[in-house]
């Protein structure tokens, strides 16, 4: 065809809704991801903690098989909130883990390669493009941390049966709002540091840092002014404290109050959003 | 005219070991160097971290009310606090971070720049380059260190008032503990320096044995003696001018005569540079990282 007869034609396939567009990043980037065999393996890693858990709930209820292994039911795990919690603090350790592969070049590549116009010049808001970032990350981490949680906690409901689901939903409340509040401020930093720091190893690296430096320090604040605020800094001691309180777990040393865990939170995230938003543009002047 | 070009062996201009040029080399190196460790972007977080010990300490000296009182009224329980202080937050936090982060950025940042193929284009010896981006980094670190440990001493000093310091510092045991902090902060330097340069320069992803090192370190006081001696937070702890108590897991180990730790911290960043200088002599261009 010659080229003064090219004009412009609109697109003529389907559309995909306005409502499910910001799924369209997850599920290109979760093709990439999948491509790699190492991935799959570690991805495959995270359910084997769901696994052995759901082998002590099965035990419990299983007079045979406890008989053929020769143990008694008090010889195993009892299944109360503290199962619960250290099967949410095991996965979402690995949620973090994943977190760190996967979040610090979620927005950097973008940036880097002037990516972002492309993305945006479609009828695609800046808010749709970062919650569908955010979600390459949730929708994964969620699929290893609050759903198997969920499914041994309906698991143990439907072996135990009696009320006993009716008597404990508050611990699929703690499941569910730990993990997801987990999982939304990793999310967020992630993008944050990706979208600031341009080496994947320093975003890596800040990553690390936000979590491990911010213990000594708040320690030490103990220490001198012997007080909690240190800890304020923490997320590691918001995400205990919470965990405490939702898992009402007497034994857990809370630094913080149910209130501040949330107050925690809520800081890191505000600053991450400032953080995006101040990044996250179709143009950038360069002076 | 004819086409062909002359072409005949050159006499290389330094056939011995030139120390002058490579001394000159070096400073030259510094210089550059310096400026990036200390006027970059990168630098003011660094200047922020580690600023904290040194706020906390002003926050207990001047804003809190009791703090001074504290510091005054129990004077060995102070100076046992400020050993944990700076122990725990200064060399295992902010000495280790911060050398993590300046040690690193020397190679693997300018790989990441892509501009380390600029010294490479120099008529400068590999060996030259480690030593020159080594005592670069040294050199902000040491600054910032020494700076961020004189200044968590003198909030605590500030505390007790004049004439109490003066007599502590001149006509007491005051000036060696600070002379000793200030030395034990730059043996950090000096060790942990050599470490992550080495690191930077043999991983293409230092995090995962910076967070190695980290741990090892931080579980030092757990480790049986042979093991311990395998660190250089052991060395720095055996230093420290206050005893501080590791707890009632740690094992009990005697401790190291500074005439065997100082040598021994000295000659493994020796060896460890040297270590560098070899591996720095295997990497061709930066485009092939």
């Amino acid at each position: 065809m010659a080229v003064y007869e090219h004009s412009y034609k609109p697109y003529e396939g389907t559309l995909t809704s306005a409502w499910s567009r910001f799924l369209v990043i997850p599920r290109y980037a979760y093709q990439d991801l999948f491509k790699y065999k190492l991935f799959i393996a570690l991805f495959v890693l995270c359910y084997v903690y769901p696994l052995i858990s759901t082998v002590i709930i099965y035990l419990h209820h299983n007079a045979n098989a406890l008989a053929v292994l020769d143990i008694t039911v008090s010889d195993i795990l009892p299944i109360n909130a503290t199962f619960f919690y250290v099967l949410v603090s095991v996965q979402t350790s690995l949620a973090f883990v994943f977190t760190v592969i996967i979040g610090p070049v979620l927005v950097s590549r973008d940036l880097a390669n002037n990516a972002l116009p492309l993305y945006l010049c479609r009828p695609f808001s800046r808010f749709e493009y970062i919650v569908s970032k955010m979600l390459v990350l949730l929708i994964l981490l969620s699929m290893f941390t609050w759903v198997p949680g969920l499914l041994l906690f309906f698991f143990q409901s439907y072996l135990e049966g009696g009320g006993w689901m009716a008597d404990n939903l508050w611990i699929a409340g703690a499941i569910f709002t730990v993990s997801i509040a987990w999982l939304v401020i990793l999310a967020l930093l992630a993008m944050a540091f990706s979208a600031w720091i341009k080496w994947r190893t320093a975003a890596s690296a800040a990553l690390f840092a936000i979590f491990i430096i911010p213990t000594p320090i708040g320690f030490i604040i103990e220490e001198l002014f012997n007080t909690n605020m240190g800890h304020m800094l923490n997320l590691g001691v918001a995400f205990s404290a919470l965990s405490s309180h939702l898992f009402q777990l007497d034994w857990l040393d809370a630094k913080l109050s149910f209130f501040e865990a949330w107050g925690v939170f809520a800081a890191y995230a505000l600053i991450c959003v400032f953080m995006l938003s101040r990044r996250v543009h179709a143009y950038e002047v360069v002076s | 005219m004819s086409s062909m070009i002359e072409a005949s062996t050159v006499k290389p201009a330094a056939t011995q070991l030139d120390w002058s040029l490579w001394l000159r080399q070096i400073r030259a190196i510094l210089r550059i160097e310096v400026k990036k460790n200390f006027w970059g972007k990168r630098a003011l977080l660094l200047y922020l971290f580690a600023a904290i010990p040194v706020v906390l300490m002003f926050l207990l000296a001047i804003v809190d009310p009791n703090g001074s009182a504290d510091i005054r009224n129990k004077w060995p329980n102070a100076q046992e606090a400020f050993g944990n202080i700076y122990e725990g937050l200064i060399l295992r936090t902010m000495v280790f971070f911060g050398c993590a982060w300046i040690f690193m950025n020397l190679f693997r940042g300018e790989v990441v720049d892509k501009s380390l193929h600029y010294y490479f284009l120099c008529s400068l010896r590999r060996e030259v380059l480690v030593a020159g981006k080594y005592f670069s980094g040294l050199l902000a670190s040491v600054v910032l260190f020494t700076l961020t440990t004189a200044g968590s001493l003198f909030f605590l000093y500030y505390a007790r008032g004049y004439p109490a310091n003066v007599d502590y510092l001149f006509d007491g045991p005051g000036m060696g503990q600070v002379l000793t902090y200030l030395g034990i902060t730059i043996l950090a330097c000096l060790g942990y320096g050599a470490v992550f340069l080495v690191i930077g320069l043999f991983f293409r992803n230092p995090i995962i044995p910076a967070l190695l090192v980290y741990g090892w370190e931080w579980l030092n006081f757990l480790l049986p003696p042979v093991l311990k001696k395998i660190s250089i937070i052991h060395y720095l702890h055996t230093l420290s001018p206050i005893p501080l108590n590791e707890g009632p897991l740690a094992t009990v180990v005697e401790a190291t005569s500074p005439w065997i730790s100082v040598p021994s911290l000295i000659v493994f960043t020796a060896l460890v540079l040297f270590l560098a200088s070899i591996r720095i002599r295997g990497v061709s261009h930066p485009s092939n990282h």
